[in-house]
Formats: C-alpha cells, sequence, structure tokens
C-alpha cells in the first residue's frame, strides 16, 4: 500500500478546466471519497491518477515515484469501473487471472493468487461462469476481486455501486468497507452519491467545476463545510440556504429578512457576520437544529408551510422562509398541514453563516 | 427443507391448466397480421418459388436438344449420377472451394485491417474511408472489364509497370495463364469486397466497450492484447455474419470470372455458377444445369441456416432473462 499525493493537477480539454489545480494527500491506507455532482471533475480525476489520461500540469505522485508518464500498467494501481468492466468471453477464474497473465506470473502463482482473492470475496463457487451468468452484485465482486489480485499500491474504484439496484447498493457498501478494513488498502473512490462518501470514506474530497471545495473528514465537512456548494451537497436533506441581510437593531447585530422580520445573532454570530464582505449573509441551517413552533414564540420568524412528507420515524417539512425553502424535520406525532403558518427558531450555535458574495463560510476570528 | 408459515395456505389451491388454444383459432387471432405480409408471400411464390419448384422438376429430365421444352424425357437420377462421375464438375468443385475461402478470407482479413486503421483518429481519415468504399460501390462488370485491362498480356499497366521497375523483363501474362488465371481473379474479387467486411466491422468496433479497453489497460494489456482479448472477441458476432454474407456470395460470383476470363483458359476459372451457366445456356444442357444449380441450392439452404442462426444468437438468451 502507499501514499497518493496530487500536486496542483491540471486537466484541460481546449479552453475548458475539467480539473482546476487540485492538490490533495491520500495518506497509506486511507479510504479517501471524491465526491460532486456530474462533471464536477472526480472522474477525470480518478482517470489521471490511473494513467488512462494525460495530465497537462502538475504532479502525481503514488508512494515515493512521480508516475505523470508512466502507463497505468506501471503505476502500480488497480481499477474497479462503474460497469465492471469484466471481459464478457472469460469465465469468472480467467477474469482474475487476465492481469496476472499480462505479468506473465508462473502458472501455479497465478491459480494460487486468483483463489486466494475468490476465497476472500466468498465466490469460489462461482469461477467457472461467465459473466453474463452472475448477478450484479456477484459481478461488482468479481470486478473487485480482478483489482485484489494485483495486491496493487492503490485501489480506484469509479462509481462501483451506480449500476446496482438500492437493496444490493447498501449491501456492497458495506462489503467494500469491510474489504478496506480487512485490506488497510489505499483507496480512491468516486461517487456522485455523497451518502456513500459519507458512510464509506475516511475523508472526502467534494469537487465542483473541477475545483476541489473541501477536502476533510466526513464529520468535519458535514459539521463545517467550507462554502455554500458544499453545505447543500452534503446531508440529505440538504442543508437550508437563507439569503438574508445584515444589519443593526438597538446596537445588535441580526439579519434582516425583506418580509420584514430580524433574526438577532448571537455574540458569535455577529462577529461571523460582520467578517462578510458586503450585507449579504446566508443564513445555513440543517433540518434537525430547526425548532418548529405552532405559534409566535421570542427569536422565532414566520415561515409558511409548503409540503409535509411523512417518512415513518421522521416527518420532512418543506416551509417557505424569506422566499426559500427551509428543511425541518419533526417527530410524526406533531401534527403539521400545508400552508399553515409555522414560525421558525434557530439554534445559533449551530446555525452556519455564508458571505452572499464569495459564498465562502464566515469564520468568527 | 423446513415448512415456511404460511406457505400451506396456498397448497390446497387446485391448479387449473390453462385452457389450449388450438393452432386455428391462435391463426385467427393474428390473422391481420398475416394479410399485411400476404403481399410478400405472393410475390415471393411467383419469383422464388415458382423457378425453385421448375429448377427441380427439370434436374429429373433430359432435355435433347432436337425436342422443344416440354417433350423432356424423365431420366431420374441420371444428371445427377452423370455430374457426380465427371471429372470437369470436381475439378471446378476445387475451384470453387479455392475461390470462396481465399475471397472470404483475405477480404475479411484485409477489411479487419482497414477497419481497425480507420477506427483511429487521424488527419484524412475520412477521405481515406470514402476512398476505399470506391471498390463496394463500382458496379461489378465496370470493375471486371478495367481489371480485364490492367491485366492484359499486351497492353496492361500491371505487366507494364512490372517491366518498368525491372521486375519482370517481359509482362506477366495474368489471365491467359491456367496457372496464374484464378489467383488474379480472386485478387480482382478482395478488391471489390474488402470494403463491405471493412464497414461491417468498423460498425462492430464503435459497440466496443470504451470501459472494457480501460480495465485491460489497467491490468496492463498492450495494444495487441487488447485487440485479441477485448476487440476480437466482441466482434465475433459481427465477424461470423460478415463472413457468412461474404461466404455466400462468392459461392454465387457470376460476374468477375464470366467477364474477366468467361471460365477459361481451359476451364481453370469455373465456378460452380459459371459452369452452370455454361451447361444451360451454352450446351442448352437444361437437365444438367439444373442439376448442378440443385447441388448449389442445397449449399445455399445449409450457409442461410448458419447465417440466419448467427444472426439470432442470443435471442433466446436474452428473451430468457
Amino acid at each position: 500500500m502507499a501514499q497518493v499525493v496530487l500536486k496542483d493537477l491540471v486537466k484541460t480539454y481546449g479552453t475548458v478546466y475539467a480539473v482546476n489545480n487540485v492538490s490533495l494527500t491520500v495518506n497509506d491506507g486511507e479510504f479517501v471519497a471524491l465526491v460532486g455532482p456530474s462533471g464536477c471533475g472526480k472522474t477525470t480525476t480518478l482517470n489521471l491518477v490511473a494513467g488512462l489520461i494525460p495530465i497537462t500540469s502538475g504532479d502525481i505522485v503514488i508512494g515515493e515515484r512521480v508516475v505523470n508518464d508512466l502507463d497505468p500498467k506501471d503505476r502500480d494501481i488497480a481499477m474497479v469501473f462503474q460497469n465492471y468492466a469484466l471481459y464478457p468471453n472469460k469465465s469468472v477464474f480467467k477474469n482474475l487471472a487476465f492481469p496476472l497473465e499480462m505479468r506473465r506470473l508462473p502458472k501455479a502463482e497465478i491459480e494460487q493468487k486468483v483463489m486466494a482473492a475468490a476465497k476472500v470475496l466468498d465466490m469460489t463457487h462461482l469461477l467457472q461462469r461467465k459473466p453474463r451468468e452472475l448477478s450484479g452484485g456477484q459481478q461488482q465482486r468479481v470486478a473487485l476481486g480482478r483489482a485484489l489480485v494485483r495486491d496493487p499500491a492503490v485501489f480506484l474504484m469509479d462509481e462501483p455501486l451506480s449500476n446496482l439496484d438500492a437493496k444490493l447498493r447498501v449491501q456492497m457498501r458495506s462489503e467494500i468497507k469491510r474489504f478496506h478494513q480487512d485490506l488497510k488498502a489505499t483507496i480512491i473512490y468516486v461517487t456522485h452519491d455523497q451518502l456513500e462518501a459519507v458512510t464509506m470514506a475516511d475523508k472526502m474530497a467534494v469537487m465542483n467545476g473541477g475545483y476541489l471545495q473541501q477536502y476533510d473528514s466526513p464529520a468535519e465537512v458535514f459539521a463545517n463545510p467550507a462554502n455554500m456548494f458544499v453545505a447543500s451537497f452534503v446531508g440529505s436533506p440538504a442543508m437550508s440556504l437563507i439569503p438574508l441581510e445584515a444589519a443593526t437593531n438597538d446596537g445588535n447585530v441580526v439579519l434582516h429578512s425583506s418580509e420584514g422580520w430580524n433574526l438577532p445573532l448571537s455574540a458569535a454570530n455577529a462577529r461571523k457576520a460582520n467578517n462578510a464582505k458586503s450585507k449579504k449573509i446566508v443564513l445555513g441551517a440543517r433540518h434537525s437544529t430547526i425548532k418548529l413552533h405552532k405559534s409566535a414564540a421570542p427569536g422565532a420568524v414566520p415561515a409558511k408551510v409548503y409540503t409535509v412528507e411523512p417518512t415513518g420515524d421522521v416527518t420532512f417539512v418543506q416551509a417557505f422562509l424569506s422566499g426559500s425553502v427551509v428543511n425541518i424535520s419533526l417527530p410524526p406525532s406533531v401534527p403539521v398541514s400545508s400552508d399553515e403558518q409555522v414560525w421558525l427558531e434557530f439554534d445559533q450555535d449551530r446555525i452556519h453563516l455564508f458571505d452572499g458574495e464569495t459564498e465562502m463560510a464566515l469564520h468568527a476570528s | 427443507m423446513g415448512t415456511v408459515p404460511g406457505q400451506a395456505i396456498f397448497t390446497d389451491v387446485p391448479v387449473v391448466p390453462p385452457k389450449r388454444v388450438g393452432l386455428m383459432r391462435k391463426v385467427y387471432r393474428s390473422r391481420a397480421d398475416y394479410l399485411y405480409v400476404l403481399p410478400a408471400i405472393v410475390v415471393m411464390l411467383i419469383v422464388i418459388a415458382y423457378p425453385v419448384y421448375y429448377t427441380i422438376e427439370l434436374s429429373f429430365f433430359k432435355t435433347p436438344a432436337s425436342l422443344q421444352l416440354k417433350d423432356k424425357v424423365f431420366i431420374g437420377l441420371d444428371n445427377y449420377a452423370y455430374l457426380l462421375q465427371l471429372p470437369a464438375f470436381w475439378k471446378v468443385t476445387v475451384q470453387t472451394l479455392i475461390w470462396t475461402v481465399s475471397s472470404t478470407l483475405f477480404a475479411f482479413v484485409l477489411g479487419l485491417g482497414c477497419a481497425l486503421a480507420l477506427h483511429r483518429e487521424f488527419v484524412g481519415r475520412g477521405i481515406l474511408r470514402a476512398l476505399l468504399l470506391i471498390p463496394w460501390v463500382v458496379s461489378a462488370v465496370a470493375a471486371s472489364y478495367v481489371w480485364k485491362w490492367l491485366y492484359h498480356s499486351d497492353f496492361g499497366a500491371i505487366g507494364a509497370l512490372a517491366v518498368q521497375l525491372g521486375l519482370t523483363s517481359e509482362p506477366i501474362n495474368f489471365v491467359d495463364n491456367v496457372q496464374t488465371a484464378l489467383p488474379s481473379l480472386i485478387v480482382v474479387n478482395i478488391w471489390k469486397e474488402f470494403s463491405f467486411a471493412m464497414i461491417m466491422l468498423m460498425a462492430g468496433l464503435q459497440t466496443v466497450p470504451d470501459q472494457l479497453l480501460r480495465a485491460a489497460q489497467v491490468d496492463g494489456a498492450n495494444a495487441w492484447q487488447r485487440f485479441w482479448h477485448v476487440t476480437f472477441p466482441h466482434l465475433s458476432g459481427v465477424s461470423m455474419v460478415t463472413v457468412l454474407l461474404l461466404t455466400v456470395q462468392n459461392f454465387n460470383s457470376f460476374i468477375i470470372p464470366f467477364i474477366m476470363t468467361g471460365g477459361g483458359p481451359v476451364g481453370s476459372t469455373h465456378i460452380w455458377i459459371t459452369h452452370i451457366y455454361e451447361f444451360a445456356f451454352q450446351r442448352q444442357q437444361w437437365g444438367r444445369g439444373s442439376a448442378y444449380a440443385v447441388l448449389l441450392f442445397l449449399i445455399m439452404v445449409l450457409l442461410g441456416y448458419f447465417y440466419v442462426r448467427a444472426l439470432t444468437r442470443g435471442d433466446s438468451s436474452r428473451a430468457g432473462s
């Protein structure tokens, strides 16, 4: 296993920056998820690390070696693809043996390694089958096996669960997590599903528009999103973002809504608001941190319920506040109905403030 | 196996066999479908089925040149017996096999090479593709005449070029020589039909999944290994169809040998079709020609069977999943 370092990585297609100055370090044995919406550059980044496409500038270091100009086969990586990419005319055994045959390993060694990998992934009984005779989950396991037999320095996984149905995806998610823990493997995992990233990865690299937005542990990314994009991308339902304006009321800093109400800020939050470039402040709050009142309460601001979505153990309420949609979660016992007037109270310690112009998170210092 | 609670409820329900639907009823239900294909069937019966039937019938008769066709004489399988013990028949059969196998093989290999070359991006690819398609779109008759002149022993461009380059001291006698006539015609045939294989395989190449090639690249396969382990297996279906279509076409070839040599010299470029033509329309031996044609028909039916099977391969497995 090995460390992977990306230094100022750039990939351009004509004038378009697919990957823009991405720098990050994947430590030895770490599971890192590259996550972001379609077209954010995450798969391109992975293909750059794999060597399937040439980099425009920057450096890729795997272990101790700069691998910028090396062929994929010389980079000591293995890759798992979204469509499994199994060789359809070869049996499972032959699929697993293929990377070893390409390396001209002796036959006995190939067989021993294939059997070992098959045992780890519990598919010794499938070895003689052709890929088309396997279920999606089994095919994905074979794909994992083909990566595993190589004993590579780094595993690269490109949305390996996207083609599976929802139930199987959850199952394979834990299998891959277990795979990582047992092997202490260095894994770079691309997904557009933030839930996969949050549940599996040691660290997540959130990308958008070719830029790395934030690179930290899932808990940290969830708790302290660096900017509005990360805030709205990570978490389900997404963090509610309400554009407001900073103002002073009786010497206190408040957030003023065009609907007329003011939301007073705590001292710490007031300092944050004062650090903004302009008066435009975006208030961010996660659904579980917002309290819903059925009547006016001190510090609560008026909102109107739009939809109510009971899911069984939690009821999600969407309400309009100052022209923005706010997600709130409630116990199912609270009766709420559409178009009802409600009051929302924000937890001053758990709200997020963003600069309305730079979209970056505001800090107190 | 243990019993599953709740399952017992279902075991007592009597199994009612589905009502069997009679054949006539099934036909009646799809009567509109039959109606739609009726015009095509009628036309096929007239222009295909009747000639086939008449050829088979004629193959059992002797048609002496002194008699009218309606006064033909029934001789059973004599025509077949005559052909099968005729040395010329076996000689032509060998020539037909050489013609078919080598034309098909080389046209396919050449087509595959061109398809692979044209599959990559490079400047002038479109123009080259268009140029390579010319043999396929040129009329076979025109091409045969052009090649006849190219090969000509006195005025041929190829012979002249060979002399000028100092390869030979005098022009090569391509088509008037028993040894070289058939290979020369095969070259023309390959030139004429490799574009077809090229088109088919180019279409096939576009369906090779990119991820599979990338996976092979990561697995350490070089360009040749990627072709051998990924691309070529993926092309097996289209290759099968292409080879079968070429085989059928080559077995049925007529224009190139007929125009360029007429089967000569000394029958050295005869293949079945030109031989049949000679029996029927030059010697007026309709019965023998028909018997010959029936043999060809049987082989065509066999090839047709394999063709349909290759085309529908995987249909049942698709339907089953």
